[in-house]
């Protein structure tokens, strides 16, 4: 079933036509009308998902009167928030803090997978579950603690904490793809290089990791999206203006005096474009991050 | 199955890689798991211990009393409590739609209408976008002079022209739209890769006797599809109730009136806004207990079906 799953998942991200879809023509000519009403459905369900973000594009090209009139066009409101909000600043600690956090989440999560995975050792069940368990840590319920414990340790307000909090709240289900990935990987593979003396550790970095690239992908991108456009973390341990990530930035605005509307839209055009850019690059790592939980 | 696998494979009997001496293999699964325990105990496992220690104190940030575990019957009197459970308990009404929606998208999308794979991603995009986007845009479609008005005056319904951010009873049921809306794509894709997922022979055979396409999808895939149903309906109800609170934020801060706060945001109202550490743990303590009873629910549910 597994299989299944995961055949039916890169059938329908590759687009491919699925079984049975071959029906003979005169079929589908005589549907024809109920095809169109169809095809007008999913038209109003695409203007609903989409006007949102035109919504935010079209106003953020006009100053505030012209929002409140209701039309115009203007790059007033652009210019307002590069002198008003440090967004610059605010992007750049957001590829700072998600990148690393990442990067963390990648070489720990390659790491377990593949020892849960591939190395037969004591104790791999236990240690595996209590990981993977942790998955089920909802945010909300750790934050007080974790807000002591990262100002006791003096790392309040600076990139380590928040890196180090988001690095450990996506370590779990990180290791519970990874773990599902090289499990695929058959085993003579590793085996042959063990014949070949070809120790562990070299063995996960050599053989396992380039294997992996798939679910490194994987991911990366679920991990990047997430931590990009969280908020809570980033609002309590980042606290300093200038150590703001861009969606901190924008929720603050948002929750504040709003003094002109378009440059807020301004702002969310410009802290929503890298995780889109990511999601049009890798759809399909996304689309296979949420459905491996279910499938595999 | 995820489930079954999960649980069963590490550790078991399973046929693994006959690696090397059986010292080294240790020490290398050690070494390459070590890091992932250690993060996820100090960062995870030890502060969930702590919240535990945390709830049954009086703790304003300053000074700390042991209170006990009294401190869990005092709040469960507390009306402002009551409330935000039963917020947390209406969200749930949302649960059908949220379901039903794109069910019906992924049938659409299933029969490769033409532009389907557009369609796909459109409905897919939201996942990618932050909540305090997304809450910045549904504030302005819900205002008084907002877009919703609008389109309401547009028809000739101007009359019923609402606040609904600004009224206690209907800020909930704003957020619960926007939260529906932004899980569509979620759960359509689910849908789509578990019917993709199905054998054909069935849908094929019922075709040959001449059923009609709607009556496959109703009678013979619909039932097929409890698994991802399921699976779907766990997802949402997760994320309705630990992963919204920046939509709370930026939407309603939790008003009119408690009106829109659920457990999760009330955790962070009342530890970092009124300095109620003590209680604040508390209610994440109850939210850990919620989530997972839900999460062993899905395992057992997931497990019988499989």
């Amino acid at each position: 079933m597994a299989a299944e799953v995961g055949l039916a998942r890169d059938r329908v991200l590759a687009g491919a036509p699925r079984a049975g879809q071959d029906r003979a023509s005169p079929a589908r000519r005589k549907v024809r009308p109920v095809r169109i009403v169809m095809f007008a459905i999913m038209v109003a369900v695409a203007v609903v998902m989409l006007y949102p973000f035109v919504y935010m594009l079209v106003n953020s090209f006009k100053t505030q009167a012209q929002y409140e009139l209701g039309h115009g066009f203007s790059l007033a409101s652009w210019r307002l928030l590069f002198s008003g909000q440090p967004i610059i600043r605010e992007l750049l600690n957001s590829v700072l803090v998600s990148g690393a956090a990442v990067a963390i989440i990648v070489v720990i999560a390659t790491a377990a997978g593949f020892a849960f995975a591939k190395i037969r050792y004591r104790a791999r069940g236990l240690v595996f579950v209590v990981v993977v368990a942790c998955m089920f840590v909802p945010l909300p319920s750790i934050v007080i603690p974790e807000y002591i414990n990262v100002s006791k340790f003096g790392v309040l307000n600076t990139y380590w904490g928040a890196i180090l909090v988001y690095a450990a709240l996506g370590i779990p289900f990180s290791i519970f793809l990874m773990t599902t990935y090289f499990r695929s990987v058959p085993d003579d593979l590793v085996e042959a290089a063990a014949i070949d003396g070809v120790s562990n550790l070299n063995m996960w970095w050599r053989l396992g990791v380039p294997l992996a690239k798939p679910a490194i992908f994987t991911v990366a991108v679920l991990q990047f999206i997430q931590i990009w456009n969280d908020l809570l973390v980033g609002l309590l341990f980042l606290q300093n203006p200038g150590d703001r990530t861009v969606t901190v930035g924008i929720a603050l605005l948002q929750s504040g005096r709003v003094l002109s509307v378009p440059a807020l839209m301004a702002g969310s055009v410009l802290s929503v474009i890298p995780p889109i850019i990511v999601y049009v690059l890798f759809q399909k790592h996304l689309v296979r991050g949420i459905t491996m939980g279910m499938g595999k | 199955m995820s489930v079954l696998r999960v649980r069963a494979v590490p550790g078991g009997r399973s046929p693994g890689p006959a690696l090397s001496a059986s010292a080294g293999r240790t020490t290398a699964g050690w070494l390459l798991s070590l890091p992932a325990l250690i993060a996820v105990g100090v960062l995870l496992i030890i502060p969930i211990g702590q919240a535990f220690y945390y709830s049954m104190t009086n703790w304003n940030g300053i000074t700390s009393t042991w209170v006990g575990p009294s401190a869990y019957l005092q709040l469960f009197e507390d009306p402002t409590f009551q409330r935000v459970l039963i917020n947390n308990g209406l969200l749930l009404l949302a649960m059908p739609v949220v379901i039903a929606i794109p069910l019906g998208i992924a049938f659409l999308l299933h029969e490769q209408i033409w532009g389907w794979k557009f369609f796909r991603s459109a409905v897919f995009l939201p996942t990618a976008i932050s909540w305090v986007v997304i809450g910045l845009v549904a504030v302005r479609f819900y205002a008084l002079h907002g877009i919703l008005n609008g389109l309401l005056s547009d028809v000739g319904l101007g009359f019923i022209k609402t606040n609904m951010l600004g009224s206690t009873h209907q800020a909930l049921a704003a957020l619960a739209i926007t939260l529906v809306w932004s899980q569509l794509g979620t759960n359509t894709i689910i849908f789509i890769t578990g019917m993709a997922a199905l054998d054909p022979t069935l849908a094929e055979a019922a075709r040959v006797d001449g059923a009609s396409t709607p009556r496959i999808y109703w009678r013979i895939i619909l039932p097929q599809m409890t698994r991802f149903i399921q699976f779907a309906f766990i997802i949402t109800v997760l994320t309705a109730f630990t992963a919204i609170f920046s939509l709370i934020f930026v939407m309603t801060g939790g008003g009119p009136d408690y009106g829109s706060t659920t457990l999760e945001f009330y955790v962070y109202q009342q530890a970092f806004s009124q300095s109620a550490f003590g209680t604040g743990a508390l209610l994440g303590v109850l939210l850990f207990v919620l989530v997972a009873a839900i999460s062993v629910v899905q395992v057992r549910v997931l497990r019988a079906k499989t």
